[in-house]
């Protein structure tokens, strides 16, 4: 088969996907165990109005028939109102708002990690069996162990403690670059300054004003989160870095090259370096997914009003389609990446359809 | 390395053939069962009763099934759908029989051979039709009595034999004791401070499973040395490689470690847990103060006894005022904390073995078929599994557990949530494990081996479990490791955040949320042992997942991705 084929075939697969995603989602939420009208009135809810919200929300309607609206809501991104966080506001509506910061706080635990992870991992595979290698790797690998939420209370414990100067060298978390009065909250996003106009429905930016010292609150606020966040990646970084470090400088081309009498910088840069980053591609594409599933705890801890947050307040209080709209824009993401992490398999490693099935 | 192809005795004829040192082995066993005589028994007790009410409720489905039937088409209707649901029933446990219990072919037997493949089918049906026969003489003669009366005999003897003292048990090293006027302890092991006491206790139970497990192995080696057929097979080398591989031996130290914690519960906590955390006020106990002996419910004294930071603090290796001993120091309710932990333990085992012991069986079965036949099978379990996979895992068990905890669904009372969520976790990782072994199981169905089975006229299923489970199972069991890990955190994670296994079962994770705030101050400890304890099992479960993968197979590589992601719980 060819990779290309390859690819096509994993992209046709992806439609009976969605579809049973979203058939998914209807059962869970219309057919499971929770009757929607309850989850709005509470137990307590009176007959004539349960009625009226029955009817209201198209509830009292044949089953097919709900079903085929709610995946034609989902499939053009009509998500209706959320019924209890924020009533008559749209799912749309909020996403638009808390949707930034989370993706501010996915760019930096996707970030950091690269920066640690990597160079780690590599360090490691450049010089094996060393007690560097050892306390990298072993680092690693307890790092990998560690609940997000443990960490972020460790986390938030330490940095508490380095209040007015506590820290070793005088060290002060609240002080250190920008000021900050509490290590927990969401950050400010709007360092560039952007004034909205529109163009039809669509929000475009027609001006910028970038505010350095803004940004510069907003970055120290998201580190603490974002270190926690990547916490995971930048181990599973460390550990498939040094593989495929070690994998590459043992094969036969930089043999080759060494025997060419090519000097060890170049061998290591050229050769080796490019090419241990292949294995990292599902690495980095995975761990985005894996953002998505701790950015519910980390936002939680960190009061951070994102989405994450959202979910995790719109399921606790049985907020029915913001959860499942929100789930389902999950979905989309993750299968998206998915989809990129196929392609770039497919552009940067030409054995993928021969040898993985 | 020689195999005697003539010599095809059974493993019973062996044991005849040179009965010494299975006898020595046997004869070791039983000196250490009888030292735990008690616990056993009150453990075939517990798993007798759990039968009988199992069996109870499927002798009740006929029934309801012929309520329901004659209720819409009619008397006559209902006992024909129950005879067929009790016949369909008795179809399941023969199915289950033979597979446990009945070891020779019943069909050679009785010269019924007809060849095809249809062997199996009558094999069943003759089990099916002998435990009708039983069923109908249990329910309609009097030999029901008879069993009925056995049974209770039985259980009397065994519950009796459930109060003799064991080793392990609290009563045989009591830490729970005063002090008394002259400076002494009463009540506790030869009058020892509690706290040497409880140690001594620790170890005497570590020390009790370590030579278990010990004279566990040495069973299998006495069984490879003096009655195996083979003198080598593929897996002994694995296993020699496993010793020698250190980073696997400490996890699997960690996780016997983790184990005994869990069926030990009670024995290692310094107070039980119905006395200190359940229903600590109907608990009382004895302690000295201003020269005289006062007595106070457990929980009065944990009142104040709290670990709420600042001075309101009993920290770990610490006694409180009433002389209590608190290894891990107490929660900010006054608990202790440490036996808080012990029951967690439990709870995480329970929880991480019904989910990945489930999870385990749908991938190998599923993964056997998609392997053995492919076509649409295979697409289907690849558009299923698909599916699960794309939805972020933790957002997905959190929202299924929301919706039957706000429903107040009955399932949420068995085990406190606990089931409901190992039936959840379940149904969210099976496809990560599939995945997982879909690559060894598409090149076993390809070996000559399997091919070759099927060119003798062997049935798909005995293929399957015989010719290419053993080498599946091998490799699941690197997967269900590194799952274990990620399950233990799930569960944890949800419990932080007030989901998932409702209180008052522990639970490690709501441990770390309840210490969230004194953790700056002096009562750091409430949240921070829990988690340590969390990454020490995980690194543990991952450890053994890595040992056993390098064993099996140390050309593999030493990581990949879905392994890593499964590790960490998704971003749990």
């Amino acid at each position: 088969m060819s990779r290309w084929r390859y690819f096509f075939k994993r992209l046709v697969l992806m439609v009976p996907v969605l579809f049973l995603v979203m058939t998914l989602i209807f059962v869970a939420l219309r057919m499971g165990p929770l009757d929607p009208v309850a989850a709005i009135l509470g137990p307590e809810g009176t007959g004539g109005d349960a009625q009226a919200i029955r009817e209201s929300l198209g509830l009292d309607q044949p089953l097919w028939q709900q079903y085929v609206e709610f995946i034609i809501g989902l499939l053009t991104f009509n998500f209706g109102q959320s019924w209890v966080i924020q009533p008559g506001r749209t799912v749309t509506e909020l996403v638009g708002i808390y949707g930034p910061r989370t993706l501010w706080l996915g760019f930096w635990s996707i970030l950091l990690p690269l920066f640690v992870g990597i160079p780690l991992g590599f360090y490691a595979g450049l010089n094996p069996n060393s007690w560097g290698d050892y306390v990298a790797s072993f680092g690693g690998i307890v790092w990998l162990a560690m609940p997000n939420f443990w960490l972020a209370i460790m986390l938030l414990a330490v940095l508490r403690q380095t209040a007015g100067g506590a820290g070793p060298l005088g060290f002060d978390w609240y002080t250190f670059g920008p000021n900050v009065e509490s290590l927990i909250g969401t950050p400010p996003l709007d360092f560039l300054g952007t004034t909205w106009g529109s163009l039809g429905p669509l929000p475009i930016p027609t001006g910028f004003d970038p505010d350095l010292g803004e940004l510069l609150v907003a970055i120290k606020v998201i580190l603490p989160p974002a270190l926690v966040l990547g916490s995971a990646s930048m181990a599973a970084e460390l550990r498939i870095g040094r593989t495929a470090f070690l994998e590459t400088i043992n094969s036969n081309y930089v043999e080759t090259a060494r025997a060419k009498g090519l000097s060890g910088r170049v061998i290591v840069w050229k050769h080796v370096f490019r090419n241990a980053l292949i294995p990292l591609v599902p690495i980095i594409t995975n761990e985005a997914i894996l953002l998505i599933g701790g950015s519910v705890i980390v936002e939680t801890i960190f009061g951070i009003n994102g989405l994450g947050a959202l979910f995790f307040n719109a399921a606790v209080q049985a907020d029915l389609p913001l959860a499942g709209a929100l789930i389902f824009i999950f979905t989309i993401i993750t299968i998206g990446l998915n989809i990129v992490q196929d392609l770039l398999y497919t552009i940067l490693d030409p054995r993928v359809g021969y040898d993985q099935q | 390395m020689s195999y005697d192809y003539d010599d095809d005795r059974t493993l019973r004829e062996r044991i005849e053939a040179n009965p010494r040192p299975a006898l020595v082995w046997l004869a070791g066993l039983a000196v250490l069962l009888a030292l735990e005589l008690g616990r056993v028994a009150r453990a075939i007790v517990y798993i007798g009763s759990l039968t009988r009410g199992f069996l109870g409720g499927a002798a009740g489905v006929p029934g309801t099934v012929a309520d329901n039937v004659a209720g819409s088409l009619g008397g006559a209707a209902g006992i024909v759908g129950a005879a067929i649901t009790a016949l369909l029933l008795l179809a399941v446990a023969a199915v289950l029989i033979k597979w446990l219990f009945v070891p020779v072919s019943l069909v050679n037997r009785l010269g019924l051979d007809t060849g095809e493949g249809r062997d199996e089918i009558i094999e069943r049906g003759l089990i099916t039709v002998a435990l009708a026969v039983v069923a109908a003489l249990v329910v309609f003669t009097p030999v029901g009595a008879a069993l009925e009366a056995a049974i209770g005999w039985l259980t009397d003897a065994l519950e009796s034999a459930g109060t003799i003292q064991t080793l392990t048990q609290r009563d045989t090293i009591p830490n729970q004791g005063y002090r008394t006027p002259g400076g002494g302890w009463e009540g506790t092991f030869l009058g020892l401070s509690p706290a040497v006491a409880w140690a001594i206790r620790v170890f005497v139970i570590y020390a009790y499973s370590f030579v278990v497990a010990a004279w566990l192995w040495k069973g299998y080696e006495v069984f490879r040395e003096h009655y195996r057929e083979a003198d080598w097979t593929p897996r002994d080398d694995s296993i020699n490689r496993f010793r020698t591989h250190y980073w696997g031996i400490f996890g699997l130290a960690m996780v016997f470690a983790f184990v005994v914690m869990a069926i030990f519960a009670p024995s290692l906590g310094p107070v039980t847990a119905e006395a200190n955390l359940y229903s600590p006020y109907e608990y009382e106990f004895q302690y000295l103060e201003g020269g005289e002996l006062q007595t106070v419910t457990q929980g009065d004294a944990n009142l104040a006894s709290r670990s709420q930071g600042g001075s309101d603090n009993v920290g770990p290796l610490s006694y409180d005022q009433y002389d209590r001993w608190h290894p891990a120091g107490t929660n900010q309710d006054g608990k202790d904390l440490f036996t808080f932990l012990m029951y967690g333990a439990r709870t995480s085992l329970v929880i991480g073995l019904t989910s990945i012991g489930l999870a385990t069986a749908i991938a190998s079965a599923l993964s056997m078929i998609t392997a053995y036949y492919k076509g649409l099978v295979d697409v289907l379990t690849v558009v299923a599994s698909d599916t699960i996979i794309s939805i972020p895992a933790f957002l997905l068990i959190l929202l299924l557990n929301v919706l039957f905890a706000e429903a107040d669904h009955p399932i949420m009372d068995i085990y406190n949530g606990g089931f409901l969520l190992a039936l959840i976790l379940a149904g969210v990782y099976w496809p990560g494990l599939w995945r997982s072994i879909r690559g060894p199981s598409l090149q076993v169905a390809s070996e000559e081996w399997v091919d070759a089975a099927k060119s003798y006229g062997q049935s798909p299923g005995m293929t399957m479990r015989k010719h290419m489970s053993p080498y599946i199972l091998t490799y699941i069991m690197i997967y269900a490791s590194l799952m274990l890990g990620a399950v233990i955190i799930v569960t944890a994670a949800l419990s932080f955040l007030g989901l998932g296994i409702s209180p008052p079962t522990p639970e490690w994770g709501r441990a770390v949320s309840e210490g969230r705030q004194y953790i700056s101050g002096s009562s750091w400890h409430i949240s921070t042992i829990p988690g340590i304890m969390i990454v020490f099992v995980v690194t543990g479960f991952n450890a053994l997942g890595d040992g056993i993968r390098d064993a099996i197979d140390p050309e593999s590589e030493a990581g990949d991705a879905s392994a890593d992601a499964a590790a960490t719980g998704g971003g749990a």
